[in-house]
């Protein structure tokens, strides 16, 4: 080959490669699932981890890593110019922020870009302008979207009582400053009002350092609906919804496409809202606007995530398509993928390291034994592996698993199918729990609310079967025996009582 | 013959097993079950009639955690002189749920409280959990502090049951 072909052939192979190398900003399931991508798209990857993520599974799965810093966020994951710093030293010229930590932070977008780095994400302007709730709600007022009726900054419980004889009961009364359940009451009576007005007030106070508080109506029972979309700073198109309305403090347990509650009509009305959203705020990236769907099918805006979401797999199994592979062309400059056609069902469960019979408390510990299960239309974006440990540091998300069928009952069932084949073992689980929730009738019928986790009991299982007993037995046995020559009999916590039939009598065993 | 003891989710677990080879017999609650079991590294397939069960199963100094159909089971040990603790677990000792940072503390040392009332928030993982008083009674001692860092099972609060309603112990699970 002449040397003008081969130096004209690299000069091609280098403009297909969007990126020389990306860093990828984050950690756990994510990280793994955008390094997937680079690996497809032949793109060299950077993995930053904490102190504690040293030789994790997202640290494993990246070309090359860098130590950060301490196992705390506030040091490592979010400690943006630490991160800059790491791209360049490792040549890297593009950072996917992934979600939560520094996704949505514009001034680490600014950050990037001051340093000649692309920001895998919207700019920070248009994070700006969509980022902030207050902002991206007048916003959406300006542009004739609906947003659920209410009003900001209620300072005394008068005029929250004034408000709520305006707006009808019940109302909701949430901290301007916050998020995630803190500071937020529900008053059904003027009564009611006046407690929930002190309460949300304190927690806001002591949560955020913000008292201020919003007040808006109740849309009860509500679904939460949300729209996928993907611009170039021109134009923006909607990829359809997600219901996530299954949660438990306010956070998402099972997500699926399309809602059972979403007709046509409602769609294409929630598809534009999104859509002149994203146009009028220059928008660029993957994005996803959130909305209340009321019981009587009427849909309110919420607020923007301006970053790839953690239920995005949802979408990409039903039309085809790699998100974070778009994130990736439409920051280059490539513009926006051809949209594919929605095919059949999918459906995600989060698989968290959290007790759910104890007010899904949050587990730590050692992962120690691991089976992922293979099959048709079932995918498993993990965060951890084998041997790997589950720290207080981080959120509880271990893995998510995500089953796509001809239609939602053969997605319903591939997913418990796939979820009783997880074999996770050594630190407690939310597994059981959302089997028990994809097996039970108001999931089957789709009756799913925001509401519906919260307002029942979960019993946990009774009794514990014989085989796993019989299991356990054989476990225990094979340890015993490997430890022959320990003094393992004068160990008071041998749950060995009496013997005969194989083994030693342990001295001073009970009979 | 040997008889295993364990105890899971607070409960006490009794069998009594017979392991030959790979033939195992097991006893418990008046149903007796026969089965060829194999173990191959950390997993234990049993066979019983013509059901065959693959269960992941793995020892550790704590107890032994089982994985079966979607469910994992953390059977613990329980130490032989503890039999006493059996039964209703003690309601008077607060304890960390999970390693976090006390972010609140609202219980105060000779206060009395009711039911339900908000004794310390915990944060971990990004989340708020709130501790409640298991009963009524007084609060004897607060063994934390707004900052710290708690580990879990670590004592925080030590609550005297109350007197006025007769202190009768509260029944939770029982063995």
């Amino acid at each position: 080959m002449s040397p003008l072909v081969t130096a004209a052939l690299s000069d091609l192979a280098a403009s297909r490669a969007p990126f020389r190398k990306v860093l990828v900003a984050n950690r756990g399931e994510i990280a793994v699932r955008i390094f997937r991508t680079l690996r497809e798209m032949a793109i060299p990857s950077v993995a930053v981890t904490s102190e504690a993520d040293r030789g994790s599974l997202h640290a494993r799965s990246a070309d090359e890593s860098v130590m950060i810093g301490p196992a705390a966020a506030a040091g490592s994951y979010l400690n943006a110019p630490r991160i800059v710093e790491a791209a360049r030293g490792v040549g890297a010229d593009a950072i996917h922020p992934g979600y939560g930590f520094l996704s949505e932070r514009a001034a680490f977008a600014r950050e990037c870009r001051e340093a000649g780095i692309v920001f895998i994400g919207p700019s920070p302007e248009s994070m700006e302008r969509l980022g902030d709730k207050a902002s991206a709600r007048r916003t959406a007022i300006r542009l004739g979207i609906p947003v659920v009726p209410g009003v900001e900054g209620v300072a005394t419980a008068e005029r929250a009582r004034a408000e709520a004889e305006r707006i009808g009961y019940p109302v909701l009364l949430k901290a301007v400053g916050g998020g995630g359940g803190r500071g937020m009451r529900s008053a059904s009576s003027a009564e009611e009002l006046t407690a929930a007005f002190e309460g949300a007030r304190r927690e806001s106070e002591t949560a955020f350092g913000d008292a201020r508080l919003f007040l808006e109506k109740r849309i009860d029972p509500a679904r939460h609906v949300e729209v996928q979309i993907l611009a170039d700073g021109n134009d923006a198109i909607a990829l359809g919804e997600r219901e996530c309305s299954l949660q438990r403090r306010y956070q998402k347990i099972i997500e699926e496409s399309p809602s059972t509650a979403v007709n046509a009509k409602t769609r294409e009305a929630m598809e534009r809202a999104a859509v002149a959203l994203a146009r009028d705020a220059k928008y660029s990236g993957a994005g996803t606007v959130e909305f209340l769907l009321g019981p009587d099918g009427s849909f309110y805006f919420l607020e923007v995530n301006a970053r790839l979401q953690v239920e995005h797999p949802v979408t990409e199994a039903r039309l085809g398509l790699d998100l974070v592979r778009a994130q990736i062309e439409i920051a280059a400059g490539g513009g926006l993928p051809r949209v594919p056609r929605p095919a059949g069902h999918a459906i995600e469960a989060r698989l968290n390291a959290e007790n759910p019979y104890s007010g899904f408390l949050p587990q730590t510990g050692k992962v120690l034994l691991l089976e992922w299960p293979a099959g048709d239309g079932v995918r498993i974006d993990a965060g951890i592996g084998q041997g790997g440990t589950v720290h207080v540091h981080y959120d509880s998300l271990l893995a998510k698993v995500i089953a796509h069928g001809r239609d939602r009952e053969e997605a319903r069932a591939r997913l418990v199918a796939a979820l009783k084949r997880v074999t996770l073992l050594g630190v407690t689980t939310n597994q059981s729990f959302l089997i028990d929730l994809l097996e039970d009738g108001a999931f089957r019928s789709g009756e799913t609310y925001t509401g519906t986790i919260e307002s029942r009991e979960w019993p946990a299982p009774e009794s514990i079967p014989d085989e796993a007993i019989l299991a356990a037995a054989v476990a225990l046995a094979s340890r015993r025996a490997a430890r022959e020559g320990e003094r393992e009999d004068a160990d008071r916590y041998s749950p060995w009582h009496a013997l005969g039939g194989w083994g030693r009598s342990p001295a001073g065993a009970r009979a | 013959m040997s008889r295993l003891a364990l105890r899971w989710e607070g409960r006490a677990v009794e069998a009594e097993i017979e392991l030959r080879g790979s033939h195992a017999v097991l006893t418990r609650g008046g149903r007796r079950i026969e089965a060829e079991v194999r173990r191959v590294d950390d997993w234990v397939e049993i066979r019983s009639g013509d059901r065959i069960a693959r269960c992941g199963a793995v020892a550790t100094p704590r107890g032994v955690w089982v994985a079966l159909e979607g469910r994992a089971y953390l059977l613990e040990r329980v130490p032989r002189d503890a039999a006493a603790l059996d039964g209703a677990p003690t309601t008077d000792e607060i304890r960390a749920p999970m390693t976090g940072r006390v972010v609140a503390v609202a219980a105060r040392a000779g206060e009395a409280v009711r039911e339900g009332d908000l004794l310390l928030t915990i944060e971990a993982m990004k989340m708020e959990f709130r501790l409640t008083a298991p009963e009524d009674g007084a609060i004897a001692e607060v063994l934390c502090a707004q900052g710290d860092r708690v580990e879990l099972g670590q004592l925080l609060v030590k609550l005297r049951p109350g007197a006025s309603t007769g202190g009768a112990p509260a029944g939770g699970p029982s063995a």
